[in-house]
């Protein structure tokens, strides 16, 4: 294909995104970890507090089943975040392009779209984080200039989990 | 030593600026603060802020040698992921050195831990530097897990001028 569409995701196009989030889950092995449901995804992203933005890719030339317009084969989510030596920056939460469509540089115009987004709302970094082991993502990016803060400044991601975050707020007040 | 955990309002931001300074003096980072405390003033208490700020506050008869009160932050933000939904991810976390081993740290997290909660986060993500040793075990004791150990995630990131360069040949509105 020679053609598509970028554009700014609506509460119609839900359905689509967690198709694309659950083929994207696939891809890194980890299918069976998407609890989101599209409900989640509703108030989460379009309801009075957003806390993700997303930008989809459409083939206009190949029409969707269920009569939602073009087909939706590629998606960004992003939000806003904040370092506090710097100011905003736009977290790019993940990034998937069917893989039918790959190789046609969609992929490439979304990260581009992504970073004019970032610049235009006044934000000084694009950050995300990439498994070790994804090493055609990992080309992806540095070929276009990112840098690996883990490598470089010894940077180490840490989750806690729910439980976890119960045992600790319930703990003795002051 | 009794100590109170309290929101931030605008007025701490010069405090909160006058703290992230000296943690990034401890990660030996310094020249790298390019923040004001009117940055933080704009950026997190405007109608749509980008981040929430805890803040830990002794009596006046425990003020520091120049006179402060407030002695330790927390500063989180809200994130999201695709496969659980909402997370809270704290960025900052710091008490000033003689105020340590008092519980500052643990009650500013815990405030953190509970607000989570209530905005029905699912986790708490942070990242801590590799020679940080005494953060890792702080951490470590509270149940975190290292995810760039356990399943290899790196932090990548566009900055500066390769952020402009691909932001230049972004398709056109």
């Amino acid at each position: 294909m020679d053609r598509f569409k970028l554009r700014k995701a609506e509460p119609k196009d839900v359905p689509d995104i967690l198709r694309l989030i659950k083929e994207l889950a696939k891809y890194e092995d980890m299918e069976d970890q998407v609890i989101l449901t599209e409900k989640d995804l509703l108030e989460d992203g379009f309801g009075d507090h957003p806390f993700y933005h997303c930008l989809v890719a459409e083939d206009p030339s190949e029409q969707s089943n269920n009569n939602n317009g073009p087909v939706v084969i590629g998606f960004a989510m992003y939000y806003f975040t904040y370092d506090p030596w710097i100011g905003k920056l736009l977290y790019l939460e993940d990034f998937f392009v069917m893989k039918e469509y790959r190789g046609f540089g969609i992929g490439s115009e979304i990260l581009k779209l992504l970073s004019h987004t970032a610049v235009k709302s006044r934000c000084s970094s694009m950050h995300f984080i990439v498994a070790e082991g994804n090493q055609a993502s990992i080309e992806f990016y540095k070929r276009r200039g990112a840098a690996d803060l883990s490598l470089e400044e010894g940077w180490r991601l840490f989750k806690i989990d729910k439980s976890s975050l119960l045992k600790m707020s319930s703990g003795p007040e002051e | 030593m009794h100590f109170k955990v309290r929101a931030a309002a605008k007025e701490d931001c010069k405090d909160i600026s006058r703290m992230i300074m000296e943690l990034a003096v401890y990660e030996n980072m310094a020249d790298q603060v390019k923040t004001s405390h009117e940055d933080l003033e704009r950026d997190g208490f405007s109608p749509n802020p980008f981040y929430e700020c805890l803040i830990a506050e002794v009596p006046d008869e425990h003020k520091t040698k120049d006179g402060y009160t407030v002695v330790g932050y927390a500063l989180y933000f809200y994130t999201y992921s695709t496969w659980k939904g909402r997370s809270v991810y704290m960025e900052d976390l710091y008490v000033m050195p003689d105020f340590r081993g008092k519980g500052i740290g643990t009650g500013l997290m815990a405030k953190v831990a509970q607000v989570g909660v209530e905005k029905q986060c699912v986790r708490l993500q942070l990242s801590v530097l590799e020679w940080n040793k005494p953060s890792l075990d702080f951490y470590i004791a509270k149940g975190a897990e290292d995810l760039t150990a356990k399943e290899g995630w790196h932090f990548l990131r566009f900055h500066g001028q390769t952020l402009d360069t691909l932001a230049k040949e972004a398709p056109k509105d």
